[in-house]
C-alpha cells in the first residue's frame, strides 16, 4: 500500500511514528522547532525513498529511525543550522523557546537516552558520541585518544547492554 | 565463531541502530540470509527497540501534521503529472507501464519497417532514374534524326519547287561534252534563276573526290572562269544554292583541291553551254 504512494496509507504511516521519529531527533538535535524541520524533511524522503526500502534488511520502523536519526545529525553538523541559530530574530524565538521550554526537559528521561543513564560514564559518552553525534568510531578513537579496536570493542559492550536494559 | 557468539557479539545492536560499518553490514545482510536464527535476533532486537522509542515518545505539535502531510501529497501530485525532475527513484525508470512498453515496441517495428521500405523505394527509384535517362537519350535522338529528316525534307521540297519553276533556265552539264573528261559517264545540272540570277546544282552523277579534293563549279563569262561555289558530295542529288551569276555563256565543274582554288587547276569533269 505504502509502495503504491497510497495517501491514506501514508497519514497512519505518519499519524503511528511521527512521535517516536519526532522523539529521536528531538534527543539529536535539542531544539524544538529545528526537530520540526528535521521530521518535515524525514517524511518527505520516507515517502519518496519509499521503494528502496527493502523488507529483507529490516523492519520499517527499523528504517524510518534510521533515515531520522541521520537526516537530525546531518542538520546538526551542517552549516547551515549553525548560521541560522545565529541569525535568529527574537520574535521569531518566542514560540520556540516555549516549545523547548515544555518539550526538551523530558527528553533526557526518555526512549534511548533514558537507558543511556544506566551506562558506565566511558560507555556513555561513546554512544552519545557514535549514535547521537553521528561519528565514525575512527573519529572517536582520535577525539578520545583511545585504539580503534577498544573504541569498537566498548561500543559494542554498550550496546549488548543497552539491550538488556530496553526491557 | 558460532552463530549464537554471532549473534551475542553486539553486531545485531550495531547493525539495527546503524552504527556498523560498510564490511560489518554486508557480513550481517549475509548471516541473515544464510541462517534464519541471525535473522530472527534482529527481529527480536527490532521489536524491542521499537517498542522502547514508542512508549512515552514525544509527539510534534499538532499543526505539523498537515504542513507535512500537506506537503508530501503536492509533492505526489506534481510527480504523477509527469513535471519531478526528482532523479530519486532509478527505479522507476525501467518501470515502463505496459501499454507504453507496447507503444514503444510498436515504434520499433514501425521503424524497421520504414527502413525496408526506404531500401525498396529507393532501389525503385534509381531504377526510374536510370530509365528517364535513357528516355531522354532516346528522346535527343529522335529529335536529332528529326532534324536531319527535316533538312532533308526542306531541301528535297526546294529541289522540286526548283524543278518545277517555269522561272528556271536548266544547263545540263555532261562529261561528254568536256574535253579529256576523267569520267566521262558524268553528268550534273545547273539551275539559273532568270529573274535573281542565282545559280542552283545538282550533281546527278559524280565520282566520289579522293580525300583532300573537291568539285568546284565555275561560270565562264568572256573566256574567263569564275568562281561559283564548292559542291559538297552530301548533298549531291538535291539543288544546292551557288553563288549569284549575273552573265555566263558557260558552266563546267573541275576537281580542286579541297576549299578551292581561285583559277581552275585540276581537271575538268562535265561541261554545258547556256
Amino acid at each position: 500500500m505504502l509502495k503504491n504512494k497510497d495517501n491514506k496509507a501514508f497519514a497512519y504511516l505518519y499519524d503511528h511514528y511521527s512521535a517516536a521519529l519526532n522523539t529521536i531527533i528531538l534527543q539529536i538535535v535539542m531544539d524544538a522547532e529545528l526537530a520540526n524541520d528535521v521530521l518535515q524533511e524525514v517524511f518527505v524522503n520516507i515517502w519518496r525513498k519509499i521503494d528502496q526500502y527493502d523488507t529483507t534488511r529490516g523492519r520499517l520502523f527499523t528504517w524510518m529511525l534510521n533515515i531520522a536519526r541521520n537526516s537530525a545529525i546531518d542538520t546538526l553538523r551542517s552549516k547551515g543550522y549553525q548560521n541560522s541559530r545565529k541569525n535568529q530574530s527574537i520574535p521569531d524565538n518566542v514560540d520556540t523557546i516555549q516549545a523547548s521550554d515544555v518539550s526538551l526537559p523530558g527528553v533526557d528521561t526518555i526512549g534511548l537516552r533514558k537507558v543511556l543513564e544506566k551506562l558506565k560514564d566511558e560507555q556513555r559518552v561513546l554512544i552519545e558520541l557514535a549514535y547521537f553525534k553521528g561519528y565514525t568510531h575512527e573519529e572517536i578513537a582520535e577525539m578520545e585518544k583511545i585504539p580503534l579496536g577498544t573504541v569498537k570493542t566498548r561500543i559494542r559492550n554498550a550496546l549488548i547492554q543497552l539491550r538488556g536494559y530496553l526491557n | 565463531m558460532n552463530i549464537q557468539e554471532y549473534i551475542s557479539s553486539g553486531i545485531v545492536e550495531s547493525y539495527v541502530l546503524g552504527l556498523a560499518d560498510e564490511a560489518e553490514r554486508a557480513e550481517f545482510e549475509q548471516m541473515c540470509a544464510l541462517h534464519p536464527e541471525v535473522r530472527a535476533a534482529r527481529e527480536t532486537f527490532e521489536i524491542q527497540l521499537e517498542q522502547h522509542v514508542m512508549a512515552g515518545a514525544v509527539a510534534p505539535s499538532a499543526n505539523l501534521r498537515e504542513t507535512i502531510l500537506g506537503q508530501v501529497f503536492t509533492e505526489q501530485h506534481v510527480q504523477t503529472n509527469g513535471h519531478s525532475t526528482r532523479a530519486s527513484q532509478p527505479a522507476k525508470i525501467f518501470a515502463l507501464p505496459s501499454a507504453m512498453r507496447y507503444v514503444a515496441a510498436a515504434a520499433i517495428i514501425l521503424l524497421a519497417g520504414s527502413a525496408v521500405l526506404n531500401i525498396y523505394y529507393f532501389n525503385r527509384y534509381r531504377e526510374y532514374s536510370r530509365r528517364y535517362d535513357q528516355l531522354l537519350a532516346q528522346q535527343t535522338e529522335l529529335v536529332k534524326s528529326n532534324n536531319v529528316m527535316q533538312t532533308k525534307l526542306n531541301s528535297y521540297q526546294n529541289t522540286i519547287a526548283g524543278l518545277t519553276d517555269t522561272g528556271m533556265s536548266v544547263i545540263k552539264m555532261m562529261g561528254k561534252a568536256a574535253p579529256s573528261s576523267p569520267a566521262p559517264a558524268s553528268m550534273a545540272m545547273v539551275y539559273w534563276d532568270t529573274r535573281s540570277k542565282d545559280v542552283y546544282l545538282m550533281a546527278n552523277n559524280l565520282p566520289m573526290p579522293a580525300a583532300g579534293k573537291q568539285y568546284q563549279l565555275w561560270a565562264i563569262v568572256d573566256n574567263k572562269p569564275v568562281d561559283a561555289g564548292m559542291i559538297d558530295m552530301d548533298k549531291a542529288h538535291v539543288m544546292v544554292k551557288m553563288k549569284n551569276i549575273p552573265r555566263a555563256q558557260l558552266f563546267a565543274i573541275t576537281l580542286e583541291q579541297a576549299g578551292g582554288s581561285p583559277t581552275p587547276q585540276g581537271p575538268m569533269y562535265v561541261m554545258g553551254k547556256v
